[in-house]
């Protein structure tokens, strides 16, 4: 392979540059906020002292320490005035923080004592999407701006979907949340495709697997009488917390089933471009060989996800002399309910997107379509 | 028979009708594998170092995933290849931007959740917080590196003489709908894990800027950055692995793959 600098290496360090200026205004910004002030600790070396030693009665070791910080207030009524405060932390840091020389934290200033709300964050995050979109530009080139904007889409459809749902109060929450799975599908595929066959091929794929398998689960759920179902150990629930739940499951399945329909389908279609003469036969056998072999990661990759987020509760729970078994019922069965109802959805949306993919792509005069979309990419 | 239960068994069944051996293979790899996460989870309440264990189950997990899900050899190496090399960058990268971020820990919105759970648990948190984020990323780098190299061997099996130049661009258009769609795996789950979160901060009227700065979003927020880089660093690595493996013996020399790296 000989190495050719290409166009999209040029937008890649472009983005990276105005990314790079954007992380840095972030840093410095101040007078954004609306609820609290910005304050710099302005000790070169902080003050931090043993207080003492604990144990538990799990006989858990850890200590209490308390730092002294000296802040200077950068924005708001206060600014330009300096205070001393103090900051008692433990070095586990489950719930409390332990502060650095020269950060910028938010503070909430009442009556001349400021107490210290969050360290300021959101520049690594400018930071960190900084670096995905150069990367992603870098490796996909003008396609990225495709991703980005999908992204960007799905985040404001889904904002749009928790303003719906808490003015329905959570009431038709299954029949809110399905209806977003069909609009985030569609809006999804159709920027990153573009709108052909080949994508609404995926859309159907997507909401068949969906649909199909949520119907399933919940026939099984209702049969089982949702024993042993602890929704009530659900985090932050705010409403009913078995609609949550399900409208949960409903948008946690829809990413990988879009994902493993478009898998399918696009090697699909790129096999059928490189080898003409394909029967469907062989068509149908290929499919079922792709799905064998992304069926097992893709369930993994949620398993992880819903899993691995409750790993620090699990751990807490565990080092509090819990069983593992009522650490499991408290932490992880709610994530492993919906890990097993994602992966039905993965296993069923191998038949659809192979049977969507010969629906579309058998017949030859749609063939020839696709050629000509193909070569204008 | 509890709810659980029974959906595992109805997915066991569908596993078996719709993979065959490898579905039943893909069962297990996903049952080994989140017996493995229970497994570090015990280990890390025991006091175990944490870096050293999340490096040990780093190949563990890959390997479960991988090799236990997908049939092929070829497929199956060559994505464990690339998966490890890039699940070792990223979990330093991980590292890194977790120092500064210091998004570990449970919310403040976890004092219920807390009641009767000790505050001072004398572990790390902070590393705790870089294992999870590993964890979580590690699943869509395998699954990106095995939907990379699948697809290009189907190419190739239906194509044989298909010349390194043609591969990799194919690989280019192949990982174009692997970046594009793994976004929306991670973008999605991530969506659906943190989805009471999200409408906590509405229902309480959170501002933006106290949103962007708030730990638990922050950390999600970093954990869908970390699954794309993860991702994308994967889509060229596995395509250009692959095609020189494969340029270099051909896919009919299997038996002297064994050799090669």
């Amino acid at each position: 392979m000989n190495f050719k600098w290409k166009k999209r290496y040029t937008a890649a360090v472009i983005a990276a540059i105005v990314g790079a200026i954007l992380t840095v205004l972030t840093y410095f910004a101040t007078d954004i906020y609306q609820k609290d002030e910005v304050a710099v600790i302005t000790d070169s070396q902080i003050k931090d002292t043993l207080i003492e030693k604990n144990e538990d009665v799990y006989k858990n070791q850890d200590q209490t320490r308390q730092q002294i910080l000296h802040l200077k207030v950068l924005s708001g009524k206060h600014k330009g005035e300096k205070y001393t405060t103090k900051n008692v932390y433990y070095p586990s840091q489950l719930t409390t923080q332990q502060y650095r020389a020269g950060q910028r934290i938010f503070v909430n200033i009442k009556k001349g004592d400021p107490a210290i709300v969050n360290p300021k964050r959101d520049w690594v995050l400018v930071m960190v999407v900084t670096i995905t979109v150069a990367l992603m530009i870098a490796v996909s080139g003008m396609h990225s701006i495709a991703l980005v904007i999908s992204m960007a889409i799905s985040w404001a459809l889904f904002y749009l979907v928790i303003i719906w749902d808490v003015h329905l109060n959570g009431t038709h929450i299954i029949l809110l949340f399905g209806l977003a799975d069909i609009v985030l599908s569609f809006f999804s595929l159709l920027i990153v495709q573009g709108f052909n066959k080949k994508m609404l091929a995926t859309w159907l794929a997507t909401i068949l697997g969906i649909f199909v398998s949520f119907a399933l689960c919940y026939v099984i759920m209702h049969v089982t009488g949702e024993s042993e179902m602890k929704y009530e150990t659900g985090d932050y629930a705010t409403q009913d917390p078995r609609g949550l739940f399900l409208a949960q499951t409903l948008i946690g399945i829809l990413g990988a089933v879009m994902d493993e329909a478009t898998d399918i389908i696009s090697s699909l279609y790129e096999l059928i471009q490189t080898k003409k003469d394909i029967t469907i036969r062989q068509l149908v056998h290929s499919g079922r060989t792709m799905g064998q072999e992304i069926m097992g990661p893709l369930i993994n990759v949620l398993v992880l996800i819903f899993i691995a987020g409750a790993l620090p509760e699990t751990i807490l729970y565990l080092r509090d002399n819990n069983t593992l078994a009522s650490t499991f019922g408290f932490t992880l069965s709610l994530g492993a309910t919906q890990s097993v109802i994602s992966a039905i959805g993965i296993v069923l949306t191998v038949i659809f997107a192979t049977g969507c993919s010969l629906f579309f792509l058998k017949d030859r005069d749609w063939k020839s379509l696709f050629k000509k979309e193909g070569e204008n990419k | 028979m509890s709810t659980l239960m029974a959906l595992i068994v109805v997915l066991a069944i569908l596993m078996t009708i719709v993979g065959g051996e490898t579905g039943i293979r893909s069962f297990f790899s996903v049952l080994i594998n989140t017996i493995l996460l229970i497994l570090v989870a015990m280990l890390i309440s025991w006091g175990i170092n944490i870096a050293i264990l999340t490096l040990i189950f780093i190949p563990l997990k890959l390997v479960t995933i991988i090799f236990l899900g997908t049939h092929d050899y070829t497929v199956a190496k060559n994505s464990f290849y690339s998966a490890f090399i890039v699940c070792l960058v990223i979990s330093l990268f991980i590292w890194g931007c977790q120092y500064f971020a210091q998004a570990a820990g449970l919310g403040p919105e976890a004092g219920e959740l807390l009641v009767g759970l000790s505050q001072m648990p004398g572990l790390d948190y902070p590393m705790i917080a870089v294992t999870v984020a590993v964890f979580s990323t590690l699943g869509a780098i395998a699954e990106a590196a095995v939907a990379m190299s699948s697809g290009l061997l189907e190419i190739k099996k239906h194509n044989p003489n298909i010349s390194e130049e043609e591969l990799m661009s194919s690989g280019t258009a192949i990982g174009t709908d692997v970046l594009g769609t793994a976004m929306n795996t991670i973008l999605f789950g991530m969506f659906g894990s943190f989805l009471a979160l999200f409408l906590w901060y509405f229902r309480l009227h959170y501002t933006i800027g106290e949103v962007l700065n708030e730990k638990l979003f922050v950390n999600e927020a970093l954990i869908i950055m970390y699954s794309l880089i993860g991702v994308i660093l994967t889509v060229p690595l596995s395509s250009f692995m692959l095609s020189r493996g494969m340029s270099k013996k051909g896919l009919k020399n299997e038996s002297r793959k064994s050799d090669h790296n």
